[in-house]
């Protein structure tokens, strides 16, 4: 799946995979991998600005946490994050349900004869 | 495996570009090329080169943990990472964002400080305009009172392009498209305007020095003065940052 089609999505999507717990950008991608069936497949260099930006808007918080002599950036929900991907969520069911109606075939016109 | 230990402590932007070959080279080259493209001080640049820098380590090592040589896993690691364009590109928007919601913050909060120390000068010294047009030692000369109100305008722009930046930069983002070089330019509109009050304000103060200073309050106008030479100056530096981080903005 391109970076483009994910357009719009991807910030729901960063906040779901930290929904379970705290992550730094490699496991984040990992996760993006693992659970989109290895569908998500981005440059995994563009992840760490949407994080930054996350980060501004209030909906995660960075700490620093070290093992094994690497610096890693631990990325978590905040309460706020927890809010916004709850609307992401409704939103997005709303959304898909709209566009799996229209995007169905017609059905075929009943001939009253 | 020789990656350096400087690499995996992450000591700064080209930390441990010592090494050669293997594991390290690759990611710190390209880490080098990231660097070489990321605006603002290097301050803002380390913490992000260290964090790329443990996430390419640790795709490296997922990379050797399935056979693949160290050198080879760090090439695999690094096209996987991406166009460092695009990544440098992504935190560039970034860096000029949170300078300019820095800055803007700064103005907005200094604002209404240095203006209640000009306000405070201005009681204190009689020229309380206009709240004693009829006391005719402290009727306010046209020119004086003209200054003024351009002193009032200047903060006045000042606030609202800082309260844009502010709520441009902030909890709003989410819901507003992506436009990283309006941020900047709010906050530089709003650092100049800072500039041109406090020297208008300055302008004001010298224009009553020269005319009547025994009107003038000195401890309160030093105060006042100081406050605006200072802010002035900051402010000048901050604009022109903004600026010049904005333009660095593809």
């Amino acid at each position: 799946m391109r970076a483009e089609t994910l357009k719009g999505h991807l910030d729901g999507i960063l906040l779901a995979v930290l929904e379970p717990g705290a992550c730094h950008g490699y496991a984040i991608m990992e996760a993006l991998r693992v659970r989109s069936g290895g569908q998500v497949d981005l440059p995994t260099g563009t992840l760490y600005p949407a994080l930054h930006r996350l980060e501004r808007a209030g909906l995660i918080q960075a700490s620093w946490s070290v093992a094994g002599g690497r610096r890693r950036r631990v990325y978590q929900l905040t309460v706020a994050g927890r809010r916004a991907l709850d609307t992401e969520r409704s939103t997005w069911r709303d959304f898909s349900a709209a566009v799996t109606a229209l995007l169905q075939p017609a059905q075929p016109a009943v001939n009253p004869a | 495996m020789n990656r350096p230990a400087a690499a995996a402590a992450g000591a700064g932007p080209a930390g441990g570009a010592g090494s050669a070959g293997g594991a390290g080279s690759a990611v710190e080259r390209y880490l080098a090329d990231i660097a070489a493209r990321l605006p603002g001080p290097a301050r803002a640049q380390a913490g992000i080169l260290t964090e790329l820098r443990s996430g390419l380590l640790d795709a490296t090592d997922a990379h050797a943990a399935t056979g693949l040589p160290p050198a080879e896993a760090a090439l695999v690691a690094v096209r996987e990472f991406g166009d460092p364009g695009q990544v440098a590109a992504g935190f560039g928007a970034e860096i000029a964002t949170r300078q300019a919601r820095r800055v803007a913050i700064a103005l907005l909060v200094t604002g209404p400080l240095v203006g209640l120390l000009w306000v405070a000068t201005a009681l204190a010294s009689h020229l309380g305009i206009p709240l004693a047009p009829h006391w005719p030692w402290a009727g306010p000369a046209p020119g004086l009172r003209a200054a003024v109100y351009l002193v009032a305008v200047a903060a006045g722009v000042t606030a609202w392009a800082a309260l844009l930046g502010i709520a441009t930069t902030g909890r709003l983002t989410r819901w507003r498209p992506a436009r990283p070089r309006q941020a900047p330019m709010a906050a530089a509109v709003a650092g100049f305007s800072a500039v041109s009050a406090d020297g208008l304000g300055l302008a004001v103060l010298a224009a009553q020095l020269a005319s009547a200073p025994g009107q003038l309050s000195p401890v309160l106008a030093g105060a006042a003065a100081a406050a605006s030479l200072a802010r002035m100056m900051l402010a000048r530096r901050a604009a022109r940052r903004c600026l010049a981080i904005r333009a660095s903005l593809t």
